[in-house]
């Protein structure tokens, strides 16, 4: 029998996953106004054998409090222009784009989807968000987000009629090659969980260790059961970023080496942003100003309070909270070792159920990115868990997914 | 700078939403030596002009590439948002045409008000990319439009720099025209409504007389021409043919789609003169 295929995603977006990434001396943090920039790294990810490269997306103006960060990198340039762009360059590798249900409608979707998964000869997917940050409304002339369950509800909505607008393209036109793209997700909230179980056909997610993969991927294969679908027809693709070397220790302080290149000011910086406050006024060695964080906070008092509460109580000074919260990037797996260490700890996620493949996120970029597919792709196509070559056009091919399955939602 | 004649051409057959038909036609697209390809709209969907204009941009390397945008399908956020980065990956080859197809009165002024707010959001000189002193960008430098229209409500900005042209070439159509005063091209018929614009395009006929057309530029009645294509591939060589010696003298001509064509970033677009400044990193 043929051994577990991992399948792996390449997120892209901006300039790497760690907040002081973009002042690595191996980041270019100007390549992300360039194609120049985006057609090396599409290439580079069609080179190692990736299902696909993925973008996020943001539709607020980043900022904390009105206050917008300086030390951090954050351009967000539109999501399906870069991988559009990317497809004129490429001939193998998916382009799945995160699009919100709440800021399109089905006519715009579907117009756009099909628009890029016809030029892209069917290699488009569609990350479908909820849009959780509520500095979007104001782009779109409303003063806040709608509460979370109208949000999903809307997203149901929202992608059966997309599907609908798509079977109507692709019985009037040029055939649409996937008759639509494949349809993504990201949400983890109960909600969130339910809506994936019933249309997506792979799912980005995050997964600190093992276990917790384990935990996430049957519980989605039974939410998927549950709604009368084939568990096998989802992937579930959980982040994973890496720090490399040619030794353990080596990737330990290579990993201390980038997180140094933060100092206190951009650590109070992206934990603004993340609390929805702008801290950057505080004295990073007094305490956590707990009330005015509470106060000012833009974001759900409840879930703020539950992330600084513990330090509050144990009396860490705001600079070490801050330093500490950026070593810990939104529960994503950080893998430090040697590149066949990591190709161990892949292999073995794969083969225990944790995971049917990754979601790489380089630290920095593009670097990163090429020191996995320089070191830690040869040893995986090796061992006989990653492809050589592409078995045929189209994304859902790629993702080994049948043709056209039909949406419950 | 002499004044340049200026090629234009739309085109909006659903085969070129595929990329066997399309890459040809942006090859003969360029050799024809056309300044401009208008992606319009199709009566096949999908043929979202925004998603064609992106893939487009690293397969060209001297056209212009311009999207019809409807109003009624569309919004400012995301429209300043997909052609700031267009305009970035083609390095400053972009326009766009919005066109009242389906929308209320005053609405598709209303998107080209709120666009051109948000692509004003950042400064040309925001980015500061040191990574030596840590500073990414210069805050002060960032604005908040608050734009409020008939239609849109925007705050902005976008996260991202001011697109490379300042604001992507506004097109307007003499046949569907809108009501902005200050376009840089106008598509004008022999006969139709002039809508005020920079410069204008005539529309003719592959066919018609270049000595005539050439005497009506130089007159300055006229700064170029517009084709309607209704079978690009066949028509596209034929242009080029006739019409190429016209522009043969910027043929190898460098630098953003304003420059070549002699049209002035606009005013309210940027704090600098020059276009966006993308500070190189050692
Ligand atoms: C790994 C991951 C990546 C996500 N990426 C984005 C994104 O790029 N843009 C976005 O608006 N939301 C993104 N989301 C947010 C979700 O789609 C969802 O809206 C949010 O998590 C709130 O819903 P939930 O409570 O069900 O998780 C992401 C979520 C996860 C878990």
């Amino acid at each position: 029998m043929m051994e577990k295929q991992i399948h792996l995603w390449a997120f892209l977006q901006g300039i790497g996953f760690f907040p002081s990434g973009w002042m690595h001396e191996r980041a270019r943090p100007e390549g992300v106004f360039s194609m120049d920039y985006y057609a090396r790294v599409a290439k580079l990810a069609e080179q190692g054998c990736f299902d696909a490269i993925v973008f996020g997306d943001q539709l607020q103006s980043r900022g904390a409090g009105g206050h917008t960060p300086e030390r951090m990198a954050m351009p967000t340039l539109d999501p399906v222009s870069l991988l559009t762009a990317m497809a004129a360059v490429t001939d193998h590798v998916g382009l799945v784009a995160t699009v919100s249900t709440s800021y399109n409608t089905p006519e715009m979707l579907a117009e756009r989807f099909g628009a890029m998964e016809r030029i892209s000869g069917g290699r488009a997917g569609w990350n479908i968000v909820t849009t959780a940050h509520p500095a979007t409304a104001p782009n779109f002339g409303e003063d806040d987000l709608p509460p979370k369950d109208e949000r999903y509800r809307r997203a149901k909505e929202v992608v059966a009629k997309a599907c609908e607008l798509w079977s109507a393209m692709d019985r009037e036109g040029p055939m649409l090659p996937q008759g639509r793209p494949v349809l993504v997700q990201a949400g983890q909230s109960p909600d969130g969980r339910d809506f994936a179980a019933r249309t997506a056909e792979a799912i980005f997610c995050p997964a600190a260790n093992i276990e917790a993969g384990i935990d996430f991927r049957n519980d989605l294969r039974s939410r998927v059961a549950d709604v009368g679908r084939n568990p096998d027809g989802v992937r579930i693709m959980p982040g994973l970023s890496c720090v490399l070397g040619g030794s353990e220790e080596e990737a330990r302080a290579t990993h201390a080496a980038i997180l140094d290149l933060a100092d206190d000011a951009l650590a109070i910086e992206y934990l603004s942003e993340s609390l929805g406050c702008d801290l950057t006024a505080f004295d990073p060695l007094g305490m956590i100003p707990v009330e005015t964080i509470l106060d000012q906070t833009i974001l759900p008092r409840a879930d703020i309070a539950r992330a600084i509460t513990p330090a509050q109580e144990k009396g860490t000074p705001l600079g070490a909270f801050a330093a500490n919260f950026m070593r810990h990037p939104r529960g994503h797996n950080v893998f430090l070792g040697t590149p066949e260490q990591m190709a161990d700890m892949m292999i073995e996620w794969r083969d225990a159920g944790a995971c049917d493949g990754f979601t790489l996120q380089p630290s920095y970029m593009p670097g990163g990115l090429e020191d996995f597919v320089e070191q830690v792709v040869p040893i995986l196509q090796k061992r006989g868990r990653l492809r050589t070559e592409y078995p045929g056009t189209t994304l859902r091919e790629t993702l080994g997914l049948s043709a056209r399955e039909a949406v419950t939602a | 700078m002499t004044r340049p004649f200026i090629l234009s051409a739309s085109i909006a057959e659903a085969t070129f939403a595929v990329p066997e038909t399309a890459a040809p036609i942006l090859r003969a697209a360029e050799a024809a030596g056309l300044d401009l390809l208008v992606m319009g709209r199709s009566g096949t969907r999908p043929f979202d002009a925004q998603v064609l204009l992106a893939w487009a941009a690293p397969m060209t390397s001297r056209l212009g590439l311009v999207a019809t945008v409807p109003a009624s399908n569309a919004h400012p956020f995301h429209v300043a948002r997909a052609l700031s980065a267009i305009d970035f990956l083609s390095a400053g080859r972009t326009g766009w045409s919005v066109i009242p197809e389906g929308a209320e009165d005053g609405m598709a002024e209303d998107m080209v008000g709120a666009a051109r707010a948000l692509w004003d959001g950042w400064g040309s000189d925001t980015l500061i990319l040191d990574k030596a002193s840590g500073r990414y960008l210069d805050a002060a430098k960032v604005h908040a439009s608050n734009y409020e229209g008939p239609f849109f409500k925007v705050a902005g900005p976008v996260n991202a720099m001011r697109p490379p042209l300042g604001h992507p070439l506004l097109v307007v159509d003499g046949d569907d025209p809108i009501a902005i005063s200050d376009a840089d091209l106008a598509l004008i018929g022999e006969h139709g409504a002039a809508p005020a614009a920079t410069k204008r395009l005539l529309k003719v006929s592959p066919e018609a007389d270049v000595a005539s057309l050439l005497a009506r530029f130089e007159a300055g009645e006229i700064d170029g021409l517009h084709f309607t294509l209704t079978d690009a591939a066949a028509q596209l060589p034929e242009i080029g043919a006739r019409f190429a010696s016209l522009v043969k003298d910027r043929a190898n001509e460098a630098g953003d789609l304003r420059r070549r064509l002699g049209l002035p970033i606009p005013q309210t677009a940027s704090n600098q003169p020059g276009g966006a400044v993308i500070p190189e990193n050692a």
